[in-house]
Formats: C-alpha cells, sequence, structure tokens
C-alpha cells in the first residue's frame, strides 16, 4: 500500500472552525497545528494551505514550527499508533527490543520506514511518557503496556490487531500465546 | 465488614498503565455498595495498582492488585478470608509493613495532597485547607513585598533544575515596568527518567494553581501561561478541569475575592521540545515560534513573553509555595541544609526495588534514599552508579553514594540536582551506551542555533557510537573529551552547556570501561552490541524453538526437541537480545 493511499481527506470548514476558536494571530501556530495533527494523526498539505490563507501566520513561520517540534510530522500515520517510549529508565530496561520485536511482527525492514506497508500500524519513539518505574513501556492507542519485554510488546501487538481486525504484514514468534514465553 | 466502605483507587497515569481501571471495573461490581474515590498516584509506583479500602473505621492499604488476587481481597473483606499479606502495604490494624517504609521515611510539601484525594474534586481540595494560603493573603491585607519575603525567608530555590531563589527572581519582576505582567508554570517536564510534574499536575492540579495565584500576585501578573507537555494528556485534563472549577469559585477572574487583584490562566500545550525547558525558548514556543533560546539579558523578568515582564516557574517550585505560605518561610527553612533548603522530589526509576516518586529533606545521602527508600539492587547485582539530573545531569559512582541531597554538593560531583530524575543502574549496565543515549537525544533536541551545540553534539555521538561498536581509539576519547569542553564553553543556553556532563562524568568515573571498549574489545556490563555475542548453552537448551520463533533476523536454527542441534549463526544475529528474554531455560550466554 502506497503512502498516498494513507492520505485523509481535509474538511475546509472543521480548519476553520478550529482558526475561529483558536486564534488567527502568529501565536495560534503551535495550537492550530496541534488541532489538525489531533485530527489527522499528521500535518496534511491541504490543511496547512488552509491555515495559511486564514490567518496572519506566514509560511515560514507554519512549517518552521512544524518541522521544529518531535511532535508534529508531515507524512501520513498508519491506522494505528504505537509509540515506545524512550526515556533513561525504558533505554536501561531495554526498550530498544520492543522495537525490534514491533518492526519484525509488523514486517518494516527499512530502518528509514516507521509504518507497515499495509497501512495498519505506525511505530513511533518518543522521548519520555513518565512511567518510569513501569519502564519499559509503550502505547498502542493511548493504551500504556507497562513492565514489557521484547515479547510482550508482540504479544500484545497481536491481540490489538486480532480486536482491530488488522493483519500483521511480518512475523510472529506464536506471539498470542501468553503461556509460551518465559516469565522472569 | 463492607458496611460504609471507602474504595480509594489510585488512578495516575502509572496506576492507569498498570490496569487500574480492570481493577476498579471488577471492585465495582463485587462491592456495588462502596464508595469510589480516584487519586492520583501516591508515588508507589512499583506496587501499581493500588487500592485502599476503608470499612468499619478501619483501612488496608494493597498493592500489586491485578485481577488474578483481586479475590483474596474480595473474600478478606467479606470476612471470608484470611489477611492476604503478600499484597498488603499498610493496615491500620497491622501497623507497617517493610513496604510502608516508602512512604514513612519521606517529608511530603510538595507532594503534600497527591494520592490523597481526588485530583478533580474542588470540595476535597478544599477540605484539607486549599486555596487558604491565598486566602489568607488578601483577606489579611498581605503586600506583595511581604509575600515575597516569606518566600525570601523561606530560602527555596527553583526545583526546575537550575536553583536559582526564587524570591531573587519574583523581586526582579516585581519592579520590573510594564504591562501586563505574565506568570508562566512550567510544567513542560522534558528530562526523560523524570515525572514529578506529570503526578503533581494530575494529581494535584489545584495547588498548582493555587501556587501561580500567589506567585502572581507577588510580582503583580494579570495573565498567566501553563505550558505543560501534550505527552501527558491525563495533567493536561486535570488542569484544565482544575481551572475551570478555581474560576467558578471565584479564584480566577476579575478583582478576585473582592480585591483588585486579576488573574486568569491559559493553558498551552507543550509540542515537544526538550530545548523549550530553557526559559528564553519556552517563551518563544508560546509566542508561536520554534523553540529556540536568546541570549540574556534582557532577562525574561525584564522582557519577557511578548516583551513584558515574565517569571517562569516550574511545577514543583509551584506546589510548594502554598505550603509556605501558610505555614511560614521559616518552617520551611528549617528542613534541609545551610544552602539547600526544604525538600526535594525525585523520580526514582530503573535498577532499584521500590521506585516511584519520593520527596525527602534536602541533606540525607543518595545511599539512604536508594537503599532505606528505594530499597537497593532490584536484580541483587551490586548498584553501578545513578544518572541524576538527565540529559544535563551526570553520572555519580556507587562510591560516591554518601554524598548529600543538596545542590551544592551534587554540583560538586559533576551532576546537577537538575528537576530530580534518579535512573539507577547496576552492573549490568554499560556507562559508555548511557552517555551514548543522552548524547543522541541532546543532538537531536539541539536547536541547532549555536555550531558547537549543533556540529558539537554530532561529532561527540558519532565518536561514542564508534566505541560501542568496538572501532574506537584510544585517540577517540581524548578527542570526546576535548569536545565535550568546548561544546559546554561555546553554547549559548543551558542545552548545549550541559550536553557534555554525561560524557564528562562517565569519563571522570568509569574511564576503565572506556578504555575496554577501544583497547580490549569488551564491553564490562555486556551491553554494547558490537561487542557481544550470542550463543546457545547445548547442556541447558531443551531444543523449544522459542529462541527461534522470536529471533527477527531467523539466525537461528536447530531441529525441534533436539537440544543439541539448535545454533545461532554469528553472521545474521544482530545481538538484540530477543532469544535471552524468551529463552525459558535460560540457555543462551550473552557475553
Amino acid at each position: 500500500m502506497s503512502k498516498a493511499s494513507l492520505e485523509a481527506t481535509v474538511d475546509p470548514e472543521k480548519v476553520q472552525g478550529w482558526i475561529t476558536k483558536i486564534g488567527s494571530d502568529s501565536s495560534a501556530a503551535v495550537p492550530l497545528l496541534q488541532a489538525i495533527q489531533s485530527e489527522y494523526g499528521y500535518l496534511p498539505r491541504k490543511a496547512m494551505n488552509l491555515v495559511l490563507e486564514g490567518t496572519e501566520i506566514n509560511a515560514s513561520q507554519l512549517f518552521g514550527v512544524a518541522t521544529f517540534y518531535a511532535q508534529f510530522r508531515l507524512d501520513p500515520v498508519g491506522r494505528h499508533m504505537i509509540k515506545v517510549c524512550h526515556g533513561t529508565a525504558c533505554h536501561v530496561q531495554g526498550a530498544d527490543r520492543l522495537n525490534t520485536s514491533l518492526r519484525h511482527a509488523l514486517g518494516i525492514d527499512d530502518p528509514k520506514e516507521d509504518t507497515a506497508a499495509n497501512g495498519s500500524y505506525t511505530i513511533e519513539n518518543v522521548a519520555c511518557i513518565g512511567c518510569c518505574s513501569l519502564a519499559p513501556v509503550m502505547l498502542i492507542d493511548g493504551e500504556a503496556f507497562p513492565n514489557l519485554k521484547g515479547a510482550d510488546a508482540q504479544r500484545h501487538l497481536v491481540k490489538h490487531a486480532k480486536t482491530k481486525g488488522e493483519v500483521l504484514p511480518g512475523h510472529t514468534g506464536d506471539g498470542d500465546d501468553q503461556t509460551d514465553a518465559k516469565e522472569k | 465488614m463492607s458496611g460504609d466502605m471507602v474504595i480509594t483507587m489510585g488512578e495516575g497515569t502509572c496506576g492507569i498503565a498498570a490496569g487500574a481501571p480492570e481493577v476498579t471495573k471488577i471492585l465495582k461490581e463485587r462491592f456495588p455498595e462502596a464508595t469510589f474515590k480516584a487519586v492520583g498516584c501516591i508515588g508507589m509506583c512499583h506496587l501499581e495498582v493500588m487500592v485502599e479500602i476503608e470499612s468499619g473505621g478501619k483501612s488496608w492499604l494493597w498493592g500489586n492488585v491485578n485481577k488474578k488476587n483481586l479475590p483474596k481481597i474480595v473474600r478478606f473483606h467479606r470476612g471470608q478470608g484470611d489477611l492476604p499479606e503478600a499484597m498488603l502495604i499498610r493496615s491500620t490494624d497491622n501497623t507497617e509493613t517493610e513496604r510502608s517504609q516508602y512512604l514513612t521515611r519521606q517529608t511530603r510539601i510538595a507532594l503534600r495532597n497527591v494520592g490523597e484525594l481526588n485530583p478533580t474534586s474542588m470540595e476535597q481540595f478544599r477540605a484539607r485547607g486549599g486555596y487558604s494560603a491565598f486566602e489568607n493573603i488578601i483577606k489579611g491585607g498581605m503586600t506583595p513585598e511581604q509575600v515575597i519575603e516569606e518566600v525570601r525567608v523561606s530560602s527555596i530555590r527553583g526545583r526546575g533544575g537550575a536553583g536559582f531563589p526564587t524570591a531573587v527572581k519574583w523581586g526582579f519582576a516585581r519592579s520590573a515596568q510594564g504591562e501586563p505582567k505574565y506568570l508562566v508554570c512550567n510544567g513542560d517536564e522534558g528530562d526523560p527518567g523524570a515525572f514529578m510534574d506529570r503526578s503533581l499536575l494530575e494529581g494535584d492540579p489545584h495547588s498548582v494553581v493555587e501556587g501561580m495565584l500567589i506567585a502572581a500576585y507577588a510580582i503583580g501578573a494579570s495573565k498567566g501561561y501553563a505550558y505543560i507537555r501534550a505527552e501527558y494528556p491525563l495533567a493536561l485534563k486535570h488542569f484544565a478541569i482544575a481551572l475551570d472549577d478555581a474560576r467558578q469559585a471565584g479564584f480566577l477572574g476579575h478583582d478576585i475575592l473582592g480585591s483588585n487583584f486579576s488573574f486568569d490562566i491559559k493553558i498551552k500545550e507543550g509540542a515537544g521540545a526538550f530545548v523549550c525547558g530553557e526559559e528564553t525558548a519556552l517563551l518563544a514556543s508560546i509566542e508561536g515560534q520554534r523553540g529556540m533560546p536568546r541570549i540574556r539579558p534582557p532577562f525574561p523578568a525584564i522582557q519577557g513573553v511578548f516583551g513584558k515582564p515574565t517569571i517562569i516557574n516550574n511545577v514543583e517550585t509551584l506546589a510548594n509555595i502554598p505550603w509556605i505560605l501558610k505555614n511560614g518561610g521559616a518552617a520551611y527553612a528549617r528542613i534541609g541544609t545551610e544552602k539547600s533548603r526544604g525538600t526535594k522530589v525525585f523520580a526514582l526509576a530503573g535498577a532499584v526495588k521500590r521506585g516511584g516518586l519520593v520527596e525527602v529533606p534536602m541533606g540525607m545521602t543518595i545511599r539512604q534514599l536508594l537503599e532505606e527508600i528505594g530499597g537497593g539492587s532490584a536484580s541483587g547485582r551490586p548498584l553501578k552508579a545513578v544518572q541524576l539530573g538527565g540529559p544535563s545531569g551526570g553520572c555519580i559512582p556507587e562510591s560516591l553514594f554518601d554524598t548529600i541531597i543538596d545542590y551544592d554538593a551534587i554540583n560538586a560531583t559533576g551532576a546537577i540536582m537538575g528537576s530530580g530524575g534518579m535512573v539507577v543502574t547496576d552492573t549490568k549496565s554499560c556507562m559508555v551506551d548511557l552517555a551514548r543515549f543522552f548524547l543522541e537525544f541532546t543532538q537531536i533536541e539541539s536547536c541547532g542555533k549555536c555550531t558547537f551545540c549543533r556540529i558539537g553534539t554530532l561529532r561527540m555521538k558519532e565518536l561514542l557510537t564508534k566505541i560501542c561498536d568496538g572501532s574506537g581509539t584510544l585517540e577517540d576519547i581524548d578527542t570526546l573529551e576535548e569536545l565535550a569542553q568546548r561544546v559546554k564553553d561555546a553554547s549559548l543556553c543551558g542545552l548545549g552547556q550541559t550536553a557534555p556532563n554525561p560524557v564528562l562524568t562517565t569519563l571522570k568515573y568509569f574511564r576503565d570501561e572506556y578504555i575496554a571498549h577501544v583497547t580490549e574489545k569488551r564491553c564490562p556490563g555486556g551491553v554494547c552490541k558490537g561487542l557481544i555475542t550470542h550463543t546457545i548453552l547445548q547442556d541447558k537448551c531443551t531444543g523449544c524453538s522459542i529462541c527461534d520463533r522470536y529471533c527477527p533476523v531467523n539466525a537461528i536454527t536447530g531441529e525441534l526437541k533436539k537440544p543439541n542441534t539448535w545454533v545461532i549463526d554469528q553472521k545474521i544475529c544482530i545481538n538484540c537480545g530477543m532469544c535471552v528474554e524468551v529463552c525459558n531455560p535460560d540457555a543462551i550466554l550473552a557475553a
């Protein structure tokens, strides 16, 4: 599946609604982008252009802000988001293995790619979600899974995919068998 | 035993992550007659899910509750089963357990309400004396100067990291010219490994609002911003509820409590930039710009957001303010050490048994904190170091664990107090890898304005990666050290000035590990992928094939149920460690 097929359809009235609610001066740039991204999961070009037309914000500021902050993304995302925490506590407890295991299950081999080819899931690394005592932690569509090992991450993904009717394009280690993997 | 039952659930982010909603659902089914109360995290994250059950004038605090062990608690409270001691933290019957020492060794001022009240209940906050410090100021006719004086007497220093005296900062803004004046609450806790602001904002938002009100009154601010991380949705939600309730109760808005003082607060969501912890960058972000710092002076107190006088205080600092005004600056100053008064909240995580939030008086030693409160090593392996202050901080080795918690004593080690993130490591950790991790973080987070920060941190990361991969040389260690010093000296803001700290402190205390990496091509902690190999121990292998199923690169082959046939192809293996994780008989060696 190509990235183009994940492009969102932008509703101009919605964008105008945010401008009316949030404001049209230059200080509105960050919250406007946040509103757009929370709706579409990324910043569709069309929505960005509508902001430029409807506010005092110029293109240099808007794109400058969109590319500066880690939260914003200009590429479409999969139907579900997986956020893997890479804070210090998660790092020292093996957060890397979560990525290895999830990418394997999603069949994402290219290190520059973060979305499964069938558009099901996008993996994003986040700096710290503040659950350091339960490290390592990941979120799938906002639901947190604590104290993970790589295999656990895969099992939760397999379970999630089953309930959402998504197909995992990669390989799983019989990830849905809860009794299989090691308990430490 | 279930009459007049009150069930209190820890529903902070950590409690929810550990499964509190599921436990609540079951308890509601089992005890439909009970009253349920949701509170923030009381800090014992290692024991989440936590449930407190009060009944018949007694109370029991349970930890590590899940749907499997919940029936034991239910049976006990129905009078049908024995006390499930393994889950008990404390009870009014059985006084204290080893687990409850986690709380009894603390002095909770900033965290006084967290875990004790429903953060979305104005009524419960008022019942615990909330907003009374502010009311006393207004009704007692205290002048802004008197408020600043009380804060000066307390000697509180900014808890965001730099430790600048709060009263001095307020004094600058009080005397600055320009209208309106702004008060900003910095809730954009960006340090990986720190979560005290999250806990305060989601567990006791009104105390932060009250602290902001008092600060605004003291400096004469009429407008406030709460800049809160977007990654903390529960904190944002609870803070927004607190603002609405405070507005409705007349604590925000025009002529508050009939005085001439007007003040209101807007929430600004952070957008994920560590550099916004730097105050001038944070101001740029509020203005809708890229969060890039600028040269000071002019200081924000003189020329801040939209060019007007602005004070930026951290969440923890603000949460302390109502307590100081209520109990007096002198009471606060009596706690702590000569130069560092009061308490400090730490986010304890990593290789300790009991991780979570701890608030301790300044002057306690690191060892006391890690061992008496944190319970020592979780794995049984000796503790090796504590990383303090996040990417701006440094590593303190075990030999210096008797250092007291005090701004100056910590600085003398080369680390910093920072916002209070404390990540503990044991002997199965690599200090070079940890330094590389932080440099990777700061290199990504550098705003790029200063060349030394932009390029210097990138080169430092490359050198560290080279050393971790096993291709580093002794010259690389020298270059790294020299570059670290230059980045420190030639950067404009705190990010660049402190980015080399993890490198400099690990070089200072763990140079032998660097040398082992480059001369012996060995990673003493067994972490660096380029320097370890995974092999199957034939005498332990059962031939179950689980390693093969989880191996992401298909490097493992063998015949099912035939132990001696299983091998790892070293040419394919990426040393990710998945096989070690899943192997039931511990038959895979990483060394």
